[in-house]
């Protein structure tokens, strides 16, 4: 399949078409730097989930110096919400982005810019909250009892799974991903079920830990994934395997560049990524038109 | 990214000898983020990649993406130019949003409610970089094409003068702004921001050259520059002018306009003049300073 493609083309193509499909083969059976049957690496990943569930943002906190708070700010002032939005964070279990958006929507600024012929617009703001694994959902749910929002309509939690979205084709105007396209099987599939999703118009945001090049902070950076999170993993949460998971994870994951023209394969258009710290994030978007 | 937009509007359109006139800033037509990834055509040409079987059998999506993967072979004609699609779209948004910009500013919610007339989701203005900037950076190259049109197209500017050319386009030009005069200052502060700075600088500097090359200058050194600034001055301040003026039709701003552009002709050959007054003073001076130097030497 993909050797037919290489023929029509030109022959500066082949070997990026070629190491692609490798390259997807090698991360559908990766689990870190582990190797495992494609079947049983969604399993793995679900076990890793369900055993953090429960400290999930207070590592993200120790790990990342609060910088995290400050990328998913980033990645909504991206995304640019609007009122009336209808908004899919998948992966995006314990509610982080879909807080910011919600906030985002509401905020008093934002209102009071309003345009008064379509006040009631607010109200049909949905947020849909998708994630394969329904402890993270948990967490979510009681954090959004604990800001008050547990009553707002807005916000919908619906556990699925990424690589078969239950939602209508060209039904959602945003698709986020935040920090979950790393643990998905099929990345590919990830992608073209967004492309489905999405209205014309519609935006893809992916941020995600990424790879840096930068010369002596590169070393700096691998100091501190393999040496000092998983200890503060057995530390704070008493699961060093979980963590030593999430470091190996993040090397296996493509580079920026490529995955950005995976992004491009999926049919997405206007393909641009922006790195934050240096590469330690990046943050990938897509137009679909 | 925003040149390539004009340069699709300016070429769907058909105009005679309009082309020239934007070949002197090559410069500004390249749209190039350096140290981002953006789509290259390569990435575009496998348009319908076809994905996993399991993925047919999944999803009953019409994209023309899913359909031609069942078919077998890769219609490559279906995505003709896939990069301009996207530019020819955020075009669409941006000339539906200025019908809304009267009520709403030059601002997101405006875009929101163009995206919403054109039929678009309105995340679209979350993927222009600069947002209001764009709206109103495209309304400043829409105003400049329409000037080249009106040059191109009226034949007795040739046999104006100069300062007559000039009134008229500047007067033309400014013309185009006055439906949307009250929310004009919302504009002049958001091309004035820091970010927008350096496009308004350019914009402005091409719709300053072509109303000079219209009017028939030929300099080539530093006059080149003078003649940009002094008439970049006169255009500056004539706009301000117009956002106070409440006189029927804007007469007063015209008259304003009609002044200035005398003061700086007359400026000019006030200079002139006064350069030709040192000259002769000069070499009346330098003859006689000759002889006295001549005579000391003698000495």
């Amino acid at each position: 399949m993909a050797l037919r493609l290489v023929t029509k083309t030109l022959s500066s193509r082949i070997s990026p078409k070629l190491c692609s499909a490798s390259l997807l083969h090698s991360h559908a059976t990766s689990f870190g730097f582990k190797e495992v049957r494609e079947e049983e690496k969604s399993q793995m990943v679900g076990k890793v989930f369900s055993n953090v569930a429960s400290n999930y943002d207070l590592m993200n906190d120790f790990m990342s110096g609060g910088l995290h708070r400050l990328w998913k700010d980033r990645l909504v002032s991206k995304l640019s919400p609007f009122p009336g939005m209808k908004h899919l964070d998948v992966a995006g279990g314990t509610g982080d982005v879909a807080f910011r958006i919600l906030e985002s929507v509401n905020s008093i600024k934002r209102r009071a810019l309003q345009d008064p012929l379509n006040d009631d617009l607010q109200e049909e703001t949905r947020i849909y909250v998708c994630d394969i694994n329904p402890n993270m959902l948990d967490v979510g749910k009681n954090r959004a009892l604990e800001k008050g929002l547990g009553e707002d309509k807005s916000l919908v939690w619906v556990q699925g799974d990424a690589e078969a979205l239950s939602f209508e084709d060209n039904s959602m105007d945003g698709y986020t991903i935040a920090f979950g396209i790393r643990n998905v099987t099929h990345i590919e599939k990830v992608l073209s079920e967004a492309y489905r999703v999405l209205k014309r118009g519609g935006r893809f945001l992916c941020l995600e830990l990424s790879h840096v090049d930068i010369p002596v902070f590169k070393e700096l950076y691998d100091f501190y994934s393999f040496s000092v999170i998983p200890r503060l993993g057995e530390i704070v949460a008493g699961d060093r395997e979980s963590y030593q998971y999430l470091v190996e994870s993040i090397r296996r994951f493509p580079p920026q560049e490529k995955f950005a023209s995976m992004i491009a394969d999926a049919g997405f258009q206007k393909v641009e990524y922006e790195n934050l710290v240096g590469g330690v994030v990046a943050i990938h978007s897509g137009l679909k038109i | 990214m925003y040149r390539t937009v004009v340069n699709r509007i300016l070429l769907t359109k058909n105009t005679g000898g309009g082309r020239r006139c934007l070949l002197r800033f090559p410069d500004l037509r390249t749209a190039v983020s350096s140290s981002r990834f953006s789509t290259t055509t390569e990435p575009q040409t496998f348009p319908n990649r076809p994905l996993n079987p399991a993925d047919s059998s999944t999803s009953s999506s019409s994209t023309s993406f899913q359909t031609s993967s069942a078919a077998g072979d890769i219609p490559r004609q279906e995505r003709k130019n896939p990069r301009a699609e996207y530019q020819g779209e955020q075009a669409r948004v941006l000339q539906a949003s200025l019908r809304h910009v009267l009520r709403l500013g030059w601002s997101e919610e405006a875009m929101i409610a163009g995206a919403k007339e054109v039929g678009i989701s309105p995340s679209i203005v979350g993927s222009f970089p600069r947002k209001e900037a764009a709206l109103v950076e495209f309304f400043m190259d829409d105003c400049l094409q329409r000037l080249i049109d009106r040059i191109d197209s009226g034949e007795e500017l040739q046999d104006l003068i100069p300062s007559q050319c000039i009134y008229k386009l500047v007067r033309f030009r400014l013309e185009m702004q006055a439906p949307y005069i009250s929310k004009w200052p919302q504009a002049l502060s958001i091309q004035a921001h820091p970010l927008n700075v350096s496009t308004s600088f350019k914009q402005r500097a091409m719709l300053v050259d072509e109303i000079w090359h219209a009017a028939g200058d030929e300099a080539s050194d530093l006059d080149w520059y003078v003649k940009r600034t002094v008439l970049g001055g006169i255009y500056s301040t004539t706009e301000i002018y117009m956002l106070t003026d409440s006189s029927p039709e804007f007469r007063d701003t015209w008259l304003f306009l009609d002044n200035r552009v005398k003061d700086a002709f007359d400026l000019k050959k006030t200079i002139q003049e006064a350069t030709y007054l040192a000259e002769a003073v000069g070499a009346g001076m330098g003859s006689s300073l000759q002889g006295f130097v001549g005579k000391v030497i003698q000495r």
